[in-house]
């Protein structure tokens, strides 16, 4: 078996940083309610600034694909390697520009590389950790040399007014509410890219991939952030294509991206019993864990379970954490490559130390670490 | 030839808290998955989603009347057989036990309250899942010092601590109850965090000088989260 590194990171970030006055004329104004429900959301997501791929009015030049491949070629620039020999191309996103084909194919033909193996994962903020599993497993075992990761979102184009209007007179589900209104006002534009080798950078660190580990709980979860659907209970999970057409789905509000936070709460602990699980297997040593980085804020893991990892052992102390959620803004999927970017170019990081990503998906209940060493 | 045999693996006495860490750590684990499972029975599916009837809140306190009134007994019983060294620790189940060995009173009334005949609710056959549910318990609290019954306390004051709640609001949401209809599971809602606390303070007692108890405690949690649950799933098929 190959050992495998991380020898570079992108990340690509559309536009200016808009700050919390500016962006609701990038979303737009769906009124006063949505305003004030918006101005909660900000204090509980504690974003200041994050950018968009839209303008105020709604027109966009760019496209999901276009994000990634930016964020791709932003490693390679800084890459001992060189786009040419990249031979594996696994591509992450929530939703791509397109139903049909998958998004790996729309990189690649936005990159213009040479033919190459890809694959397209979708999910939601996990599925980051999902191609970059496969990414490092593909090099792994000595089938490529040179492999890529993408990770992005276009989400400011779903939270536009018109994705909330219908003909049907106060249908209830278009009045604003928490579950709609928290993604508008949380989740914003980006990419981030992972160069993955067999070998180590020779001018610099690389991050030697010592595990990734990911499980899903939708055994046990119904949906929780959706789309494609008018509830995530009961009859009302028909999915938008069973509909007698696209624009009946839409006006019942099937294409609205929802988040459903009674359940959300629900997952903590079992997201919280699964990092025990790996503590307890040995896997995660929480006192080793030099840079810790959440697609999470330590703000919103309450007092409960705050107190659990303390009086279990496994808390890793909050100098330790590392994020630019709020200063990037919550690019769902590629949140964690922003991230660990940011950690890679500005922390002076020294052979040995351990860096713990972890990315829970409220999608419907996944979680996903990956370890790195600095070599 | 004299071959001087050296053990090839001497494992060290796990120091605290290590073993404290690690007991937690896996009864916290057992109690996400038995979480998860509750909440995904039929049963108490009904009760999230606002769709109880009257009388299915009238079967659960019948079924868990008989786990009630078992509860108190089992722990004294475990108290009975706590030898003279730990006479601390028997008093703290003892206290325990007599906390809770009238609430079934509470229930009761709750059930007449609601609209229960009280002769229905004494004469039920118990609830097979509480059956072997306490059966396994007696069978534990027959061994001497036996302190892996913490591990049932862990998941029976968890899903106080932690379901009572819920199931408090949602059924008062559901069937409109006035308060004297729903004492029992609020009261547990409300007493049963303290009882957690104290819960980690005897653990902490217990693994100080027994470390190898661990994996016996975890396990009776294990069990016991089994069986508990089969007392709800029975709920639905009685």
């Amino acid at each position: 078996m190959e050992t495998v590194y991380v020898t570079a990171l992108g990340s690509h970030l559309p536009g200016d940083p808009v700050n919390n006055k500016e962006m609701e004329a990038y979303i737009g104004s769906r009124g006063p309610e949505a305003r004030k429900l918006g101005a909660a959301v900000l204090r509980k997501n504690g974003v200041k600034t994050r950018h968009y791929a839209i303008e105020p009015d709604g027109s966009t030049e760019t496209t999901n694909a276009d994000i990634a491949a930016q964020a791709l070629k932003k490693a390679f620039a800084k890459s001992e390697t060189d786009l040419g020999r990249l031979s594996y191309l696994a591509t992450a996103t929530t939703q791509g520009d397109y139903l049909v084909p998958g998004h790996g194919s729309a990189v690649h033909g936005a990159l213009g590389t040479r033919p190459m193996e890809v694959a397209s994962f979708q999910s939601v903020c996990a599925s980051s950790a999902m191609a970059f599993k496969s990414a490092y497993l593909q090099l792994k075992t000595g089938e490529h040399e040179v492999a890529a990761v993408t990770a992005s979102e276009f989400s400011s184009r779903w939270f536009r007014p018109g994705f909330y209007e219908t003909s049907i007179a106060s249908y209830e589900a278009y009045t604003p509410s928490f579950e709609t209104e928290f993604l508008r006002w949380t989740l914003s534009d980006g990419g981030g890219s992972a160069v993955l080798e067999t070998r180590p950078n020779e001018h610099g660190a690389s991050l030697r991939v010592d595990w990734v580990d990911l499980c899903s709980y939708a055994d046990r979860f119904d949906p929780c952030m959706y789309a494609g659907s008018v509830s995530n209970a009961g009859a009302a999970t028909k999915p938008w294509s069973h509909y007698g057409d696209p624009v009946a789905a839409a006006e019942v509000s099937a294409l609205q991206l929802k988040q459903d936070f009674e359940l959300l709460y629900k997952m903590f602990p079992v997201w919280a019993g699964h990092y025990l699980d790996l503590v307890e297997a040995g896997r995660i040593d929480p006192a080793s864990i030099d840079y810790f980085l959440p697609h999470y804020s330590a703000k919103s893991l309450g007092e409960e379970l705050k107190r659990l990892l303390a009086r279990t052992g496994a808390m890793i102390p909050e100098e330790r954490w590392f994020t630019n959620l709020a200063s990037k803004g919550n690019t769902g999927s590629a949140s964690i490559l922003i991230m660990l970017e940011e950690l890679f170019r500005t922390k002076d990081l020294k052979p040995g130390q351990k860096i713990l990503c972890f990315v829970p998906e409220s999608g419907r209940a996944i979680i996903s670490f990956i370890q790195f060493t600095v070599v | 030839m004299n071959v001087i045999s050296i053990p090839q693996t001497f494992v060290p006495p796990a120091p605290l808290p290590w073993a404290l860490h690690s007991t937690l750590r896996r009864l916290a684990s057992v109690w996400s998955d038995f979480e998860s499972q509750v909440q995904n029975t039929a049963f108490i599916r009904r009760i999230s989603e606002g769709k109880m009837r009257r009388d299915d809140y009238l079967s659960m306190l019948l079924h868990h009347r008989q786990q009630v009134i078992d509860g108190a007994c089992w722990i004294t019983r475990a108290a009975s057989n706590v030898t003279i060294e730990f006479a601390d620790l028997r008093t703290k189940f003892i206290k325990h036990a007599a906390t809770e060995h009238l609430d079934y009173k509470m229930l009761e009334a709750d059930y007449v309250a609601a609209g229960g005949a009280l002769a229905d609710i004494i004469s039920a056959q118990p609830n097979i899942g509480t059956e072997v549910l306490s059966s396994f318990l007696f069978h534990r609290a027959n061994q001497p010092d036996p302190f892996d019954l913490l591990g049932a306390m862990f998941i029976i004051e968890g899903l106080g601590r932690s379901f009572a709640g819920q199931w408090a609001e949602k059924i008062e949401e559901s069937l409109s109850l006035q308060d004297d209809q729903l004492t029992f599971y609020r009261h547990h809602a409300e007493h049963d965090q303290d009882h957690m606390a104290e819960f980690e303070e005897v653990l902490a007692d217990i693994l100080n000088i027994l470390p190898d108890l661990s994996d016996r405690i975890v396990q009776t949690a294990k069990v016991t989260a089994r069986l508990y649950l089969l007392q709800i799933e029975e709920i639905e098929r009685a």
